[in-house]
């Protein structure tokens, strides 16, 4: 159907168009949203870096809801706390359109609540994926790596979960001093929790794309864009704020990885059609294509990157 | 009416005209060169499977014009392969052959393909490299010939056809040198493979998932396989990479013409002695099509046999015979197995047969009374095949045989694939009768020696052993059955001991060749599909570097 | 209808995505083949019918799957092995010679010819053949031995198994293209492959086989 070369000129072409995208959408961005502190004081833009943060771990939710019950399907179900990740992360889901459009600020104890339920639900997926793959023969094989239950996906669970907490916290912070989570200020802890996220999520990625030989040229963009984002936001949380052009580079990067996760699905659905039978086999295919919700999940963390950029830009703002 | 459907490929040719049938697409052709039969091409390739196919891609990419016929048909796997043990008989080579010997063979579907494509199109694709030691198995190892090609030219050539075939292997294979990593990722596993893992753990020995030529991603034109366990009744979705969907599209690219239901019966020798062309039957006539040279690639059971039916008054015992090995020291593998019952449902009928592989018993040599090796791999032979080794092999029938039948989605099975030794007397010769286009049909004569038989046992020891690990019961050893064919015109360093040399060149005739399982001097513990692609690719790098130094 | 299957109809499928044109033509030839002989004598053609009978004993709650037809249309299109023993004559000589041997071979011993003997009778004399006891002059020097495990049982168990009925009968999930299969593992089904009737969830693997499409 696609010879090598027309694979090749299409990653190509596609990086193009998400590398202008990103930019335009940087351009267009109302510049430093940190300025929301001299019009609407800082609360709003705690609350607005909270909205960034639900968007994320609504996203997050919905990718883990959509993935996690296509493949426990392709279980069959077998064991009942198959339905678990189901059910928490539409909660998420459903959590996080609400704070989306919570216009008060303080926490509120029902979020809270599903968002911390999560986070547990995504540990206890791990370990049971873990414990699935130890009573597999071959254990920590490549094969179970490849086609057992992957270790890696209850994990944006608990990213989503984490985004939800953190956003949580902010809604909390009234008082005129930068808030911190974990001991860090909030910017920073945002940026890092994203930062390893999108790695996590790489790791993912790059394993389910050796499974796939990297057959598609495209297939090695989710592995370098989001792990360079990454990089760029641990360093930008680091540099400190005298760094502009690191600022700009790294909110550039992290759209690139936004729109990326969304092109994402656009690819699985070609390599969806590219199974024998295509998308009229859509009851086999779906199944054993490519996931076709897995890659938004990027879209997610790199909103929640933003969002650090956001409080980081306030953290600037506020220092004296 | 109803038994032609779907045969036209088999009623008339369709090769011709500057096309041939377009194997990626339902119904379109690809353009294809064509010779005429009075000007002497460079090639004529008798055969188009693993040997033949392969080396008529890359002589007609180095430039030499080549002409490649085959008996069988030019199929379109997409819209003429059906789901179907007995339609898909079409794929394989159904004219009369007599067997004899203690151990009669079963051929036909078991191991010889009538078509455009060979035996890979109905393979089960399981791409093994030899253990390098078997390259010199008499100087090494004690047994059998040495080959005269080095362990280490063959592994280069060996990723050769690896990368051709984009075959998905293991990340780490466990056994023998490092070789490179393979061209796509292993499958996964189904219930059958995971029944022959559990049953090596339980052995204590190594499994891994079998280097199979099946797509687990899509590759160009081809889809990744949907697992529909039809295999060796032909793969319809191109997933599998055979001769017929990788190198013939390239050897059409490369300027080949192949001749499809074209029927070789003679090699023609002209009075300075040398292969003047050959003798073929298309179209309800016999042409002839002159050629510099000659390659024969029928298989080790065709191959003898028109290096035989070609006798004339100079070669009274038939072409490149003067060693008198021709048809001698047939070769193939045991292949028996060991079934259980299980709780579980395992549903082998889903997935490539044989997913899962030891090859413990090729690399390891301890406490062996026996010379060579073996691999087995687990199995998944669909209803009608199964049937047939109940009957054949448990003489069940009856009732019992139907209440046996109902336990087919709980049966797991591990099979071997067995090194024999090469014995003269197990050989391809000529009988009385003769086939529809007036050829004397092959005699094929094979019986296992004592070493076989003491490989065969140990085999079984060792697997029911690794079924009764996993609790299965009901347990039985599957005694008869062979697979694969070997020797018949072996490669070697001598005149005298051997009918070609290392690049598969005859001795007695210097523009004729054989290129195909037949010059194997011996049989090794795996499949050889690889081997042969490897040795053809190996001769055809030979023969381009001869014609630069005028060697040809 | 199958005991281990409960209303597995693989045939439910031929619409779907499993069954591709070809697959759907040619099974329909196979199901639509004449119930004639066409091939075989009248008296052939009942011997024939007998030892199907015994070689897979079919159910009375369904429609018999043809299988004296099917070797008969193998034999009108002569198509053999591609192989044959050497002790064996060629394809359709093997069966001419056997199924009058074992006609002989009935009257011998009971003064009836084959169809004519009672069940028991039958079997009792293939177990001879399969054991090669039997040595009438009428094998024409072919084993019986021979003559039953390579031709009669492994004729009519082929033909029987290449049937939709026997798919339904051992729970195979039948043709499968363009659609194959996704899962893979022990005791995982797809929707669209039989469901086994564990003892206790005979109705809920009933209720699964009526809804495989």
């Amino acid at each position: 159907m696609f010879s090598r070369t027309q694979l090749r000129a299409l990653a190509a072409g596609v990086t193009t168009l998400l590398s202008l995208a990103s930019l335009l959408w940087q351009r267009h961005e109302r510049p430093g949203r940190g300025r929301l502190l001299h019009t609407h004081g800082r609360e709003h833009v705690m609350l607005d870096a909270a909205h960034t943060l639900n968007r994320g771990a609504g996203l997050l939710a919905f990718s883990v809801a959509a993935d996690s019950a296509m493949e426990h399907y392709r279980g069959d179900f077998q064991n009942r706390a198959m339905y678990t990740p189901l059910v928490t992360s539409v909660l998420s889901l459903v959590i996080s359109g609400q704070g989306q459009q919570d216009p008060r600020a303080g926490n509120n104890p029902l979020r809270n609540a599903v968002y911390v339920g999560t986070i547990g639900t995504g540990l206890a997926g791990t370990a049971f994926h873990l414990y699935n793959i130890g009573k597999r023969p071959g254990r920590l094989s490549w094969s179970n790596l490849f086609y057992a239950a992957p270790v890696g996906a209850p994990s944006a669970l608990v990213l989503s979960g984490v985004l939800g907490y953190f956003s949580e916290r902010l809604r909390g912070e009234t008082q005129d001093f930068i808030p911190r989570i974990f001991g860090l200020p909030v910017g920073q802890s945002v940026g890092l929790m994203a930062a390893a996220g999108l790695l996590g999520t790489a790791l993912e990625a790059g394993l389910l794309h050796f499974r796939g030989a990297f057959q598609n040229p495209a297939m090695y963009i989710p592995v370098s864009a989001p792990p360079l984002a990454a990089g760029l936001l641990v360093a930008t949380v680091a540099a400190g704020p005298a760094y502009g052009r690191l600022r700009w580079l790294s909110r550039l990067v992290l759209r690139f990885t936004a729109v990326m996760g969304l092109a994402g699905a656009g690819f699985h659905a070609l390599g969806i059609a590219r199974n024998h039978g295509g998308w009229r086999n859509w009851r086999q295919n779906l199944q054993a294509g490519p996931p076709l919700p897995a890659p938004p999940s990027f879209t997610g963390l790199a909103f929640a990157g933003l969002a650090a950029h956001t409080l980081l830009e306030d953290g600037r703002e506020l220092a004296p | 009416m109803s038994a032609e459907l779907y045969l036209e490929a088999l009623e008339t040719p369709r090769a011709r005209g500057g096309r041939a049938p377009d194997v990626f697409s339902p119904t379109g052709w690809v353009p294809m060169r064509e010779y005429p039969l009075d000007e002497p091409v460079d090639f004529a390739i008798v055969g188009t499977g693993a040997g033949g196919g392969t080396l008529a891609a890359k002589l007609a990419e180095a430039g030499f014009s080549v002409v490649a016929f085959d008996a069988g048909a030019w199929w379109r796997p997409l819209s003429e392969f059906a789901s179907d043990e007995e339609h898909q008989q079409k794929l394989f080579w159904t004219d009369e052959r007599v067997c004899s010997g203690d151990n009669p063979l079963v051929l036909g579907t078991n191991n010889s393909g009538k078509a455009v494509g060979g035996s890979t199109v109905h393979y089960a694709m399981v791409s093994l490299r030899f253990r390098p030691e078997w390259f010199r198995s008499r100087s090494l190892l004690g047994y059998g010939v040495d080959w005269p090609i080095d362990w280490q030219d063959m592994w280069h050539y060996y990723r050769e056809v690896e990368q051709v075939l984009g075959i998905s292997g293991p990340v780490r294979y466990p056994w023998g040198p490092k070789r490179p990593r393979y061209p796509y990722r292993q499958h996964e596993l189904n219930a059958s493979a995971l029944a022959l893992a559990r049953a090596c753990e339980a052995q204590g020995i190594d499994w891994t998932s079998t280097p199979l030529a099946t797509l687990s991603a899509p590759r160009d034109q081809a889809p990744p396989c949907v697992y529909r366990g039809f295999c060796v009744t032909g793969c319809s979705t191109n997933a599998k990479q055979s001769v017929l969907n990788t190198w013939l599209p390239r050897a059409l690219k490369g300027g080949a013409e192949v001749r499809d239901l074209a029927m070789v019966g003679r090699i023609e020798t002209g009075p300075d002695g040398l292969a003047s062309g050959v003798h073929y039957h298309r179209d309800g006539s016999w042409h002839f099509q002159r050629a510099r040279h000659v390659v024969v690639a029928g298989y080790a059971i065709e191959t003898p046999r028109l290096l035989l039916n070609s006798a004339c008054p100079r070669y009274p015992d038939g072409l490149a015979n003067s060693s008198g090995l021709v048809g001698k020291n047939l070769m193939v593998h045991s292949n028996q197995a060991a079934w259980g019952l299980v709780d579980d449902e395992i549903r082998w009928y889903k997935g490539p047969p044989s997913l899962a592989i030891s090859e413990h018993w090729n690399y390891c040599d301890d406490n062996k009374d026996f010379f060579g090796g073996y691999a087995f791999m687990s199995q998944g032979p669909l209803p009608a095949a199964w049937a047939e080794t109940q009957v054949g092999n448990r003489g069940l029938w009856g009732q019992a045989l139907v209440d046996e039948m109902e336990k087919y989605n709980h049966q797991v099975g591990l099979k071997i694939v067995g090194e024999t030794l090469p014995q003269e007397r197990n050989r391809v010769s000529l009988a009385d009768e003769r086939d529809a286009y007036g050829l004397p049909i092959a005699r094929v004569s094979y019986s296992f020696c004592d070493n076989d038989l003491r490989l065969i046992n140990h085999a079984m020891r060792f697997l029911r052993g690794g079924l009764e690990g996993i609790d299965a019961r009901e347990i039985w050893s599957e005694t008869e059955g062979t697979a694969h064919l070997m020797g018949t015109a072996r490669m070697g360093d001598d005149p005298r001991t051997s009918v070609v040399n290392a690049d598969c060149r005859s001795w007695d005739i210097r523009n004729l060749w054989i290129c195909d399982g037949s010059v194997f001097p011996t049989s090794g513990g795996v499949n050889p599909s690889l081997t042969i692609q490897a040795i053809a690719c190996r001769t055809a790098d030979r023969i381009g570097d001869m014609a630069r130094r005028g060697e040809l | 209808m199958s005991r281990r299957y409960p209303e597995y109809d693989v045939q439910s499928k031929r619409g779907g995505p499993s069954w591709n044109d070809v697959t759907r033509q040619i099974v329909d030839a196979r199901l639509a083949i004449p119930r004639e002989p066409r091939f075989l004598d009248a008296t052939q053609w009942t011997i024939l019918c007998a030892l199907c009978a015994c070689v897979v004993p079919q159910p009375q709650n369904r429609p018999e799957v043809p299988l004296a037809a099917l070797i008969d249309a193998r034999l009108l299109a002569d198509h053999g092995d591609g192989y044959r023993d050497a002790r064996l004559p060629p394809f359709r000589q093997a069966w001419r010679i056997g199924l009058a041997a074992l006609d002989a071979e009935a009257l011998d011993r009971h003064a009836e010819g084959f169809a004519g003997l009672s069940r028991t009778q039958q079997d009792e004399l293939l177990a001879d053949a399969q054991a090669g006891d039997l040595v009438h002059p009428a094998w024409q020097g072919m084993p019986s031995r021979l003559f039953f495990s390579l031709r009669l049982a492994h004729d009519i168990a082929a033909a029987y198994y290449r049937h939709p009925v026997a798919w339904n009968e051992v729970g195979f999930g039948g043709p499968a293209a363009p659609r194959g299969y996704v899962r893979l593992g022990a005791n995982h089904r797809d929707a669209w492959e039989p469901a086994e009737a564990r003892p206790g969830a005979e109705s809920r693997a009933r209720e699964l086989n009526r809804h495989v499409r």
